[in-house]
């Protein structure tokens, strides 16, 4: 297993190089740069002008000298300025992440536990009332966008029980870290309950798989209580596939919920992305595109490296 | 004689007029053909579109220039006519197996609905249309034009849609004379070059209004661009805020509005806290850029004059507590106010304007009038060349800052109404060029009446109250601003929670909906913003 984890984690380097180079080229490709982003589309300007602060900000330089003055500075630690606003990248994010990671963790934690427990229960449940009203839950939670969602909690919680701020994180007045936990009640729980309903419906449909298999009626017929059969050997199954899932949503870790952020004006990397993709602020999409793409690399090792501890069928790297 | 000269336009004008408009196409794009372009304005029924699209909250247009003072009753309204338009296109011999292709920058669904309705009122005329976004480098896109009037269209397409919010009435014009990059389509032509150069360097406002008129008659009469409508600004207003008679005006630029006398109904702590939006999302937009588009800027900064409401003239002194115009309109003399402070504590001192006429010159987008006004200032074109250390007409002496200008223009003091110095010892070593990059527009350090407190970017900007404004400290105890963009869709949400006592907006769903909200009141202001289609005239 050592020389897998090895293997696998000399592959993230390239990979991630790999593919920052596409996402760097993909957002080249597409028409404009930050400069234009700037103007006044109807406002005439001395070209020399514009292209003096082309110049200036290393824009006229080609595609690849530009990749890699920004990837040699990724590697020395330092992810550059917006070019928009010439601030540190790393500022930003420094600014930004505390943000999104206290909303995506909540968010990730509960839609896990609650995802898995009303999944499993589901899937014991086959046919009855409770599995009923969860499956119907699960299709809602599955079904309506997160900004509708967002909307109907903030006009209910916000707006006519008054109980809720409507958005925002701080305010001035915020002396402590605590102050500000009820602007973080809305947002987290209707990215938690959006995120609930997905992890509910993947571990129903891979506990009744897991219930169906051959093992679960050996060891019902050992005559173990079920309780152990359903647990011990069923649930320890069905959790291979949740356990992907959840891995694979990480990444919103860093790159935030860019829609529950813009309905809570949450100020979140998620925010920040869209702002800078629509500032095509290189620099910033790209440093907030590595830390994701490393991430899910660094996830689907770990994910497999769990795959093998939790499901004793699975080896890895033909180990 | 300035009177003489203008007479001699106009009637030099009158000639223009007739012999354009019976002119057909100048070349093989049929919409150089005034008849095709008549056709279209005869098309479509703008009094449908104002109704059905805009829910009434727009004023059909005519002209460019917006209703008021600047209006010439001498304007062909192009009342909807179907059958005028299909007789113009027979005509013209105009070709119904074509397709003009339509483009547009707005990326808003009302935009999207108004295409909706322009192609289907041009389709009953046998007018085929196709749109589309422009995407990427959208003043590119619409503002290249041949390097030779009468050489080909070097964009595809034939008609753009888009608007112009003018700050003089002259921007509305100055895009049209002959070879200047710009999204009108006009090849354009001798007399109205005339006519624009005269409305710009006419000092005596009467003589330069009579001009804009003309050009606008000219615009008018040859269906050179077609007017649409013009967009009424709304100021949002809660219940709680008392601006205690101050004016409304054009708040997309920067007037007398008095906001240090504004107050607000203190909240349960006693303090009296204005709620709005407009705060910066990563930086504070230097000011000579959008001038007073964001409020967070208008509360920060002070300007060298003062302007009225609507920008439709001066009102006195500002950081300048004095100024003189020579005869000739061609040297400014500013005394500046004594006992000006930045929001630092430093005094504001004559080099810090001297300096920052001279930096100003260096940035890469100063605003268009201003540009136009301090490009015309004495060596100023040899500053900018790198030839001269400084700009030769900029001078000062004691608390006194003379500027001479090459030629009178029309707009020199209202620029100086939008204008404001920045501290020079913030920028110096800063090259002007990444102005917008500099450290300092985290946390600006200015000169109105209210000052950075806090920015949490991408979440608020909180603004205290500057002790030393030179016109008396502020009543309000502080302003929270929400970050948001233009057109910000958070506005609404944000009033219904009490969370917006003064905003500004022009979407239609958003004024719909505070007009539901008790607690808040609307006003609207008619401000020069006319959005209109531009006709792509050039051969292709």
């Amino acid at each position: 297993m050592l020389t897998y984890i090895i293997r696998r984690v000399l592959i993230i380097v390239p990979m991630a190089i790999g593919i920052s180079f596409l996402i760097y080229l993909a957002l080249d490709l597409s028409p404009g740069d930050a400069v234009t982003r700037m103007l006044n589309p109807v406002q005439t300007v001395d070209p020399e002008r514009i292209e003096e602060l082309r110049r200036a900000l290393g824009l006229d330089a080609p595609l690849l000298v530009r990749y890699w003055i920004w990837f040699s500075g990724v590697l020395q630690g330092n992810f550059g300025r917006t070019l928009t606003g010439g601030v540190p990248i790393s500022r930003i994010l420094m600014e930004r992440l505390p943000a999104t990671l206290e909303l995506s963790t909540i968010a990730l934690v509960l839609s896990s536990i609650f995802g898995a427990i009303l999944g499993t229960i589901s899937a014991l449940r086959r046919g009855t009332t409770t599995d009923n009203v969860l499956t119907v839950a699960g299709m809602i939670g599955v079904s309506i966008p997160e900004f509708f969602f967002g909307l109907v909690a903030i006009v209910i919680f916000a707006l006519n029980l008054q109980w809720l701020p409507v958005g925002g994180r701080l305010l001035p007045s915020y002396d402590s870290y605590w102050d500000h936990i009820p602007n973080l009640i809305m947002p987290s729980l209707v990215l938690s309950i959006m995120m609930t309903a997905g992890v509910m419906r993947y571990a129903r449909a891979a506990m009744l798989d897991a219930l169906s298999r051959e093992f679960i009626k050996t060891a019902r017929s050992k005559g173990l209580p079920e309780w152990r059969v359903n647990l011990l050997h069923g649930f320890r199954v069905a959790l291979t596939p949740v356990v992907v899932l959840i891995g694979f949503r990480l990444p919103i870790l860093i790159g935030g919920s860019v829609i529950v952020e813009q309905v809570f004006q949450w100020p979140g990397l998620g925010n920040l992305f869209v702002l800078s993709v629509r500032n095509k602020d290189l620099p910033t999409v790209m440093t907030i595109a590595l830390l994701s793409v490393v991430l899910v690399l660094v996830v689907s090792l770990v994910i497999d490296i769990l795959t093998a501890i939790i499901d004793p069928r699975v080896r890895l790297g033909g180990d | 004689m300035r009177i003489l000269k203008a007479a001699a336009v106009a009637l030099l004008l009158q000639t223009g007029i007739s012999t354009f408009a019976q002119a057909q196409a100048l070349n093989a794009n049929p919409l150089s053909d005034v008849r095709v372009r008549q056709a279209i304005a005869y098309a479509i029924d703008r009094n449908l579109i104002v109704e059905s699209v805009f829910g009434g909250y727009a004023v059909p247009a005519d002209g460019l220039l917006p209703n008021g003072p600047f209006k010439s009753p001498n304007l062909d309204a192009y009342p909807y006519d179907p059958e005028k338009a299909k007789a113009l296109l027979a005509e013209a011999g105009w070709d119904s197996s074509r397709t003009l292709e339509m483009v547009y920058y707005y990326d808003d669904q009302i935009t999207a609905d108004l295409m909706a309705v322009l192609q289907a009122q041009l389709a009953d005329v046998g007018i085929n249309m196709t749109y589309g976004l422009i995407v990427g480098d959208v003043a590119k896109t619409l503002n290249s034009i041949p390097e030779d009037p009468k050489g080909k269209s070097v964009v595809t397409w034939d008609m753009a849609y888009g608007a112009r919010a003018a700050m003089v009435m002259q921007e509305y014009f100055n895009d049209y004379a002959t070879g200047k990059a710009s999204a009108d389509g006009f090849p354009g032509s001798p007399e109205l070059d005339a006519l624009i150069a005269e409305s710009n360097t006419a000092t005596d406002p009467e003589a330069a209004k009579a001009t804009l008129m003309k050009i606008d008659e000219f615009i008018n009469a040859n269906a050179i661009t077609l007017p649409l409508y013009y967009q009424q600004l709304q100021s949002v207003e809660s219940t709680r805020l008392d601006r205690h008679g101050e004016p409304y005006g054009n708040d997309q630029f920067n007037y007398d509005w008095n906001v240090h006398n504004w107050t607000v109904t203190p909240d349960a702590d006693g303090k009296a806290i204005l709620y709005t939006n407009g705060a910066p999302l990563d930086y504070f937009e230097q000011p000579w850029v959008n001038l007073g588009l964001w409020a967070g800027n208008k509360f920060i900064w002070a300007h060298m004059l003062g302007s009225k409401p609507f920008l439709d003239g001066i009102t006195g002194g500002d950081l300048a507590e004095t100024y003189e115009m020579s005869e000739d309109g061609k040297t400014l003399t500013f005394t500046m106010r004594e006992g000006t402070k930045w929001h630092d504590g430093e005094a504001i001192t004559v080099d810090d304007v001297t300096f920052s006429l001279e930096f100003a010159l260096k940035t890469p987008n100063l605003q268009g009038v201003l540009a136009s006004v301090f490009n015309s200032i004495e060596g100023a074109a040899e500053y900018v060349a790198g030839t001269a250390e400084h700009v030769s007409g900029i001078s000062s002496d004691g608390n006194t800052v003379t500027i001479k200008f090459t030629k009178p223009n029309a707009n020199t003091l209202i620029s100086f109404t939008q204008w404001g110095p920045f501290p020079k010892k913030y920028f110096e070593g800063v090259d002007p060029t990444l102005v917008q990059q500099a450290e300092f527009w985290q946390k600006p350090i200015g000169s109105g009446p209210f000052k950075v407190e806090e920015a949490k970017f991408g979440d608020f900007s909180s603004f205290v109250p500057f002790d030393d404004y030179y016109e008396g400290k502020p009543k309000i105890d502080q302003i929270i601003a929400w970050s948001s963009s233009d057109g910000d869709v958070n506005m609404v949400k944000n009033a219904s929670a009490n969370r917006i006592d003064f905003a500004v907006t022009k979407v239609v769903s958003d004024i719909e909906a505070i007009k539901a909200l008790d607690f808040m009141r609307l006003t609207p202001l008619d401000i020069p913003y006319t959005r209109m289609v531009w006709f792509n005239q050039y051969d292709k």
